[in-house]
């Protein structure tokens, strides 16, 4: 049923593009003289626009619809003018053999001979498999023509292989500068965080116990709490550069971690079918913490919610939070973010309107 | 004497405040950034101040900033600065203002109390004090340099511990040696650096530091 459907479409497709394609050589007939003018090629781009819906392209990939002149469309629609054309007789080819068939039948049914012929099981055998072929050759013929259209539309309208290419290499490279930006000032926050928190707990620690070495036997006590909360920043300071747990709990467990440890409440809501890759997971990861931080350190949240799902080859990551909004996707965490998921060929957004909510997402192909 | 703090870390700054107390100093102030601190230092007119390289509002160089200032300012004023690393551009600064009474300490050298006191003692007094780890480091930085090459390794010890502020007697100690042998020890490494023989051991110290640096 549904072949028989799509057979149907394609078959509409194909009469409409002889159609088209009749209008479009008196269009370019026409306006032969007029080449040049700008109206001309917008014309023509409107035209190539049709034709590509007619063809159920994604309109997103044919760059020659949006950049430029039009020019391009201008000529592809010369090009697809004797297509379009070919398109016709093999249609008219189709009508001539099924009209053919009908009439041959009809005149059979009624007891007449037809064309001279008088059925016989041979003639009627001959006709039968000849007629059959022809059917098979000229309905691969409309889908011919109709691959054919496509193909020509994709190769015309769309983007040079060559600056697709160009325009991949140079996406790469920028986010492999930004990969290493995005390193650079995370081992800064490293550094920072040891030397503002630990290190200074470390001294005061043996300040401590420098002191009660002078004679304040008292303060051993205290040195010994210190101690305590030296060991816990450290703890903290070593998650913070890479949560173990991520690799032996997975995402889930991890992302409740960041749930536990977070001063304003949030709401994990995880699922995924299976573990995605280790790159993808380490991502998503940092995307919820940074996220999370920002929202309780400078939105004034008071809540956060967690979204984690697959959508087809991807994992989704959405982090909401009812603050005051207005955060800047050029910030310095956000921006390092948008360069870790960029380096995974993902995407990533940032709507925060002055007032709230801020809804970051990213979207990390696994694969 | 009168100290005044300027450091960050709330923790470290009560911490030195406390220890100074015990210690029978006055603290009139302690601050959390080099401009508090400037201020601080005109209000109060302090022996000496202690100062944080790193703070805050962007956590290079703020402090020593501050120091230099005081230094133009109110020469009459110590300084003892706490560094992070070894940064011998900063030390060299300090000391390249034709000073006497400046101290170049890294900051985990608080946590050994013994040494920190000595030291803002010594620079207090007008001397100098240079943590061990950054003459090692300036010293080491030079190895291939002539003319420190010709010292022995005797010779270089004294330097070190010279540099560090030391008087003979104590570097004596230090090397269980006797006082006279230290001397002889100086005598030859001045004579090897062609410096002028002084008496003032904190002259000593900027003539061996200024050394290191040309």
């Amino acid at each position: 049923m549904r072949a028989a459907v799509e057979g149907l479409r394609l078959g509409a497709a194909v009469v409409l593009g002889t159609v088209t394609a009749l209008a479009e050589l008196l269009f370019l007939l026409f306006t032969l003289p007029f080449l040049g003018n700008p109206n001309v090629w917008a014309t023509a781009r409107r035209l190539a626009r049709l034709e590509a819906r007619r063809l159920r392209l994604d309109l997103s990939e044919l760059d020659a619809l949006t950049e430029g002149r039009g020019k391009r469309a201008g000529g592809y629609l010369a090009t697809r003018v004797p297509v379009g054309i070919l398109g016709g007789l093999v249609l008219w080819l189709l009508w001539f053999g099924l009209s053919t068939g009908v009439r041959l039948a009809a005149a059979w049914g009624r007891g007449e001979p037809f064309d001279g012929m008088v059925p016989s099981v041979p003639l009627v055998t001959y006709l039968g498999v000849a007629g059959f072929l022809g059917l098979f050759l000229v309905l691969s013929g409309v889908a011919g023509v109709h691959a054919l259209e496509r193909r020509l539309a994709r190769r015309m309208l769309g983007p040079d292989p060559t600056q697709a290419l160009q325009r991949r290499i140079a996406e790469l490279a920028e986010s492999r500068a930004g990969i290493v930006a995005a390193v650079d000032s995370e081992r800064r926050r490293i550094e920072r965080d040891l030397h503002d928190g630990l290190q200074q707990r470390l001294v005061a620690l043996s300040m401590l116990i420098g002191r009660s070495l002078r004679g304040r036997t008292e303060l051993m006590h205290q040195a010994h709490q210190e101690a305590q909360q030296a060991l816990a920043e450290l703890r903290e300071v070593a998650w913070r550069v890479y949560p173990s747990g991520l690799d032996s709990l997975g995402l889930g467990e991890a992302l409740a971690g960041v749930a536990e440890r977070s001063s304003v409440p949030v709401k994990v809501d995880c699922r995924l079918e299976e573990r995605p890759p280790m790159a993808v997971e380490t991502a998503a990861y940092f995307v919820v913490c940074e996220a999370v931080t920002n929202a309780a350190k400078h939105a004034g949240a008071t809540l956060i919610t967690v979204e984690v799902h697959e959508e087809g080859p991807a994992v989704v990551v959405r982090v909401r939070d009812d603050g005051s909004g207005g955060a800047q996707a050029s910030g310095g965490g956000l921006s390092g973010l948008a360069r870790r998921v960029a380096a995974l060929d993902g995407r990533f957004e940032v709507t925060s309107p002055a007032g709230g909510p801020t809804t970051i997402t990213a979207v990390l192909p696994c694969g | 004497m009168r100290v005044i703090l300027a450091e960050d870390s709330t923790l470290l700054r009560e911490g030195l405040v406390r220890l100074l107390l015990e210690e029978g100093h006055e603290v009139p102030a302690a601050v959390s950034d080099g401009q508090a601190l400037v201020a601080a230092v005109d209000e109060h007119r302090p022996d000496i101040v202690v100062v944080d390289v790193r703070m805050p509002p962007t956590h290079t160089d703020e402090g020593l900033r501050a120091a230099l200032e005081i230094r133009r300012r109110r020469p009459e004023v110590k300084v003892l600065v706490l560094s992070q690393y070894v940064e011998k551009r900063y030390a060299t600064e300090l000391m390249s203002s034709d000073v006497e009474g400046v101290g170049y300490l890294l900051k985990d050298r608080v946590g050994q109390v013994g040494d920190f006191l000595d030291a803002l003692e010594r620079v207090a007094a007008g001397g100098a004090a240079f943590d061990p780890e950054v003459v090692r480091q300036l010293l080491a930085r030079t190895t291939q340099v002539d003319p420190l090459a010709k010292l022995t390794a005797r010779e270089r010890e004294v330097l070190e511990r010279m540099a560090q502020g030391l008087t003979n007697a104590s570097i004596a100690q230090e090397l269980h040696v006797s006082q006279s042998a230290v001397e002889k020890h100086v005598n030859s490494l001045f004579d090897k650096l062609n410096l002028s023989h002084t008496t003032g051991y904190s002259r000593r110290v900027l003539a061996v530091l200024h050394f290191l640096e040309s």
